[in-house]
C-alpha cells in the first residue's frame, strides 16, 4: 500500500519536473521561431504546442514524420512530440496541475471515462466551422469518441480483427478460406494435428476469450442493451459458448495455454503451429518480415449460423485536452492530420496504419492491396465496444473470468452465463458515470 | 557549590548541544520519512472516505466506500488467492531457505560458488525472470514438461489451468525470494555460539536434538524477520502474477495490489481503491502480528 502512495506521489512530482522541462523546452524552441519571424519581415511567434503519446521506438519516428511535415507547412505552429511511456497516468496529474499537453494520443474507448470530467475539449463547433463532414469518418469511430453528443476528437487509425489464415496448410487440407461459422469449424478440425497427447498444429487459436464481444455480434447479437446492462444471457450468448464447446471439446482444435510466451519469432502463427486466427491489421507488418516463409491470406469474419457478420472497431484519435491553452492551434494540427485526403494517407503509409479518414482509403495502396482490403470490408459492419465506463471492467472482471472457467469444462454454459450476467450487471452499476 | 553548579550547567550545555547536533542528525531522514510516508498514509486514509477521482470530484462521502467493500465479491476473491498463496508460499520459503542456509554454512570447498548460484534469481529482475518462465512453463515447448515427458507424464499448461496457474507463481516466487532469505540465514547461524553445541556434545546430543534444542529455537528471531517479510511480500504480490498470468485464468491469481491499482487508476476510483488498500494494510497488520505470537518473537532468546 505504501508503495502504491510513493508511486502516485513521485508521480505528482515528476509530472511537476516533467511540467518544467517543457517550459525550458519552449524557451529553447523560440529563437528558431523568431529567425523564420526576420524571414517575413514581421515579428510574429510561432506557438509552441506539446504533442503526447505513448509511441516510442518505431512509433515515436512515424509520429515525428508527420509532426515534422506539419512544422513544414506552414509558419505560424510549431509542434512537438513527447514520448510518454505512461502516458495516461501522467495525463491524470497533468490534467489537474496545470503542463497538459495541446494534442493527445488517444486511445478511443477511454472517453467514456474521461469526457464525463470534463477534461477534453468539444470539437464540435471547429468541425461546423471548417466545414469538415462527420460522412468522411466511419460513424462507429466517432460515436466511441463522443459523449453526451458532444465530439471529442477526431479518428487517427482505425481497426477491426479478421481471420488470418495460412495458405499452405488450408491447401493441403484442400479447402477454400472459411466464410460461415461451420465452414470455420471445418477447416479448423481438418487442420489440427495431433501426436498423442500432444497438438502440433492447432487448427484454430481460441486464445483470446476476449473476443466473445466479436462472436456474438456474428450471432446476432450485443454485449449491452440500450440501459446499459449486459445482454448475452440468452440465446444468442449460448450459440457462441456452444459453438466454442464444438471447437474445443469436439473437435479439440486448440489447447488452453498453447500460444503462451509465444512471442514475436516463435509466433504461433508465423512458425505454422497455428494455422487460423483472429488478429488485426496491426500484425500485418510483422508476418511480411517473413516473406515466402509465411504464406497467409486475410478474409473478413465468417458469419454465424443466421448470416451475421461482426468484428469489433478500435483504433485512436487525437484529442484536446480542455487544459490546453491552444485549443484553436491544436485543433489546426488534428485537422491536418486526421482530415485531409493527402497527410492521412501519408500517415497510413508511413505508420501501416487504416487511416480514420475515408477518402484515404480509396488510394490504391489499399484498394489494390489483397491484404488490405480484407480489412476495409471487415470495418463496414464493424462495431465499436459499447460506451459505458463500465464496459472493459465488466469484460476482463466478469465476463473473460467465466468464460475460461467454462473453457477449461469447470463451468456449464447456463451457468457460465448467468455467472457473468450477475456479476457483470454489479460491475456496470459500480463504475457508471456519476452525475 | 558555584563549582558544582556552574559543572551542572555546563553538562546541560553539552546535552543541549549533542542533542541538537542529533536531531540535525536524523532530520533527513525524518524528513524523507514524512514526506513519502506519513503524509502519503494520511492522506490515502482520508481519500478513502470521499469519491475522489483526480480530475474533477473530491467529496466527502463517509463510509459509501467501506461499504461498498463488503459487496466486492472480486476484492474478497483476491484476497482468498493471496491466503491461499501465502499458506503455500510462506512454509515452503522457510524451510528451503533454512535448509540451504543449513548446507552452506559449513566450510567445504566450492561453497562460496553454491551460495552465489542460489543467490543469483535474488538478483534478476522480477519481470525478466517471468518472461523466462513463462517459457519454461510452456505446455508443448517448455523445459518443464519437456522433462516431465521423459518420465511419461503429460504435464498441465500451467499458467492457464486454474488448478497449477497459482502453484507456478509459488514456484517462480519461492526460486527468487529463497536466495536472500538463505543469506539472513548464514547469518543467524554464524550467530549461534559454539559452546552450546560443545557442550551439548558432551551431554551426549545427537544432530537432531542440537537442531532442536539448539540451532532452531537460537534462529527465533532470524526465523522471525524471514518469515514476517515472507507474509508481508505474499500479501503484496503484484509482478509476477502480473507478468505471468494477468491475473488469469478466472481470476485466480488476481492479488488484491493489481486491483487496487486497476480500481484508482484505470476507473479513476481513487477514493475507493484507498480503501482497498486500507484494508489490505489492516489485513497485513493482523497477519504479523499473528505471526509474532506464533513464533514469539519477544520472548528472549536463551
Amino acid at each position: 500500500m505504501k508503495k502504491w502512495l510513493i508511486t502516485a506521489l513521485s508521480l505528482v512530482m515528476l509530472s511537476a519536473l516533467a511540467a518544467g522541462c517543457g517550459g525550458n523546452s519552449d524557451n529553447s524552441g523560440t529563437p528558431a521561431a523568431k529567425n523564420s519571424g526576420t524571414d517575413a519581415g514581421s515579428k510574429t511567434e510561432k506557438t509552441e504546442l506539446t504533442f503526447w503519446g505513448d509511441w516510442g521506438g518505431e512509433g515515436q519516428k512515424q509520429f515525428e514524420t508527420m509532426v515534422d511535415a506539419f512544422n513544414k507547412s506552414q509558419d505560424k505552429i510549431h509542434v512537438k512530440y513527447v514520448l510518454q511511456q505512461d502516458m495516461i497516468t501522467k495525463f491524470l496529474t497533468a490534467a489537474t496541475n496545470g503542463g497538459a499537453p495541446d494534442v493527445l494520443f488517444w486511445d478511443r474507448w477511454r472517453t467514456s471515462l474521461y469526457a464525463p470530467k470534463n477534461v477534453l475539449h468539444p470539437v464540435d463547433e471547429y468541425l461546423t466551422r471548417d466545414g469538415i463532414s462527420k460522412d468522411d469518418f466511419y460513424s462507429e469511430s466517432l460515436t466511441e469518441l463522443s459523449y453526451n453528443d458532444k465530439l471529442y476528437g477526431l479518428p487517427l487509425t482505425v481497426d477491426a480483427r479478421a481471420l488470418f489464415y495460412n495458405k499452405k496448410l488450408l491447401a493441403e487440407a484442400g479447402l477454400q478460406p472459411p466464410t460461415t461459422w461451420d465452414e470455420l469449424e471445418t477447416a479448423a478440425a481438418k487442420m489440427t494435428k495431433w501426436k498423442g497427447n500432444k497438438l502440433e498444429v492447432a487448427g484454430f487459436s481460441m486464445a483470446d476469450l476476449g473476443l466473445f464481444n466479436m462472436y456474438l455480434q456474428q450471432a446476432g447479437g450485443t454485449m449491452l442493451t440500450e440501459d446499459g446492462k449486459t445482454n448475452f444471457n440468452n440465446d444468442k450468448g449460448k450459440q457462441v459458448l456452444e459453438f466454442w464447446d464444438r471447437l474445443m471439446n469436439k473437435d479439440k482444435v486448440y489447447k488452453v495455454g498453447f500460444e503462451l510466451g509465444l512471442g514475436e519469432g516463435q509466433d504461433a502463427f508465423v512458425t505454422g503451429k497455428v494455422a487460423m486466427l483472429y488478429s488485426g491489421p496491426w500484425m500485418l507488418s510483422t508476418y511480411n518480415k517473413y516473406g515466402k516463409d509465411l504464406d497467409y491470406g486475410v478474409v473478413p469474419p465468417p458469419a454465424g449460423p443466421n448470416g451475421d457478420k461482426g468484428s469489433v472497431m478500435g483504433g485512436f484519435g487525437l484529442v484536446i485536452p480542455e487544459g490546453s491553452k491552444h485549443h484553436d492551434e491544436a485543433w489546426e494540427f488534428i485537422k491536418w492530420w486526421t482530415a485531409n485526403k493527402d497527410n492521412a494517407l501519408l500517415w497510413a503509409k508511413t505508420s501501416l496504419n487504416l487511416p480514420g479518414f475515408k477518402p484515404s482509403m480509396e488510394d490504391p495502396f489499399f484498394q489494390n492491396d489483397p491484404l488490405w482490403k480484407p480489412f476495409l470490408e471487415t470495418l463496414e459492419f464493424a462495431k465499436v465496444r459499447p460506451s459505458h465506463p463500465g464496459y472493459s471492467v465488466m469484460e476482463t472482471d466478469a465476463l473473460a473470468p467465466n468464460l475460461q472457467l467454462n473453457q477449461q469444462n469447470k463451468l456449464s454454459i447456463e451457468d457460465t452465463l448467468k455467472k457473468s450476467q450477475e456479476q457483470g450487471d454489479k460491475m456496470l452499476k459500480d463504475n457508471e458515470v456519476v452525475k | 557549590m558555584m563549582k558544582g553548579g556552574s559543572y551542572m550547567a555546563s553538562m546541560r550545555k553539552v546535552e543541549r548541544h549533542q542533542a541538537r547536533t542529533a536531531y540535525l542528525f536524523i532530520t533527513p531522514t525524518v524528513l524523507l520519512f514524512a514526506v513519502f510516508t506519513v503524509i502519503p498514509v494520511v492522506m490515502a486514509l482520508y481519500l478513502s472516505f470521499t469519491n475522489y477521482d483526480v480530475l474533477s470530484r473530491n467529496d466527502w462521502i463517509g463510509l459509501d466506500n467501506y461499504r461498498r467493500l463488503i459487496d466486492d465479491d472480486l476484492l474478497w476473491k483476491t484476497f482468498r488467492n493471496v491466503f491461499l498463496y501465502s499458506v503455500i508460499f510462506v512454509p515452503l520459503n522457510i524451510l528451503i531457505s533454512l535448509l540451504l542456509g543449513l548446507l552452506l554454512s559449513r566450510a567445504w570447498r566450492g561453497v562460496k560458488l553454491f551460495r552465489t548460484f542460489y543467490y543469483l534469481p535474488t538478483l534478476t529482475s522480477a519481470v525478466a525472470a517471468a518472461t523466462v518462465w513463462i517459457w519454461l512453463l510452456h505446455p508443448e515447448f517448455g523445459l518443464v514438461n519437456g522433462l516431465l515427458s521423459y518420465v511419461g507424464i503429460t504435464g498441465p499448461a500451467w499458467l492457464s489451468e486454474t488448478r497449477t496457474a497459482m502453484l507456478s507463481i509459488v514456484m517462480l516466487t519461492l526460486w527468487q525470494s529463497v536466495g536472500s532469505n538463505m543469506i539472513i540465514y548464514l547469518a543467524g547461524l554464524q550467530g549461534v555460539p559454539d559452546y552450546l553445541y560443545e557442550s551439548a556434545r558432551l551431554d551426549g546430543a545427537g544432530k537432531l536434538d542440537c537442531f532442536r534444542f539448539i540451532t532452531w529455537p537460537q534462529l527465533r528471531p532470524t526465523t522471525f524477520l524471514v518469515s514476517t517479510m515472507a507474509i508481508i511480500g505474499a500479501l503484496q504480490l503484484f509482478d509476477q502474477a502480473f507478468v505471468l498470468t494477468q491475473g488469469g485464468p478466472a481470476n485466480v491469481t488476481k492479488t488484491p495490489v493489481y486491483l487496487i491499482y486497476q480500481q484508482g487508476f484505470n476507473q479513476l476510483q481513487m477514493g475507493y481503491a484507498s480503501a482497498q488498500a486500507f484494508v489490505l494494510a489492516m489485513a497485513i497488520l493482523v497477519f504479523s502480528l499473528i505471526n509474532m505470537r506464533i513464533s514469539k518473537a519477544e520472548e528472549p532468546v536463551v
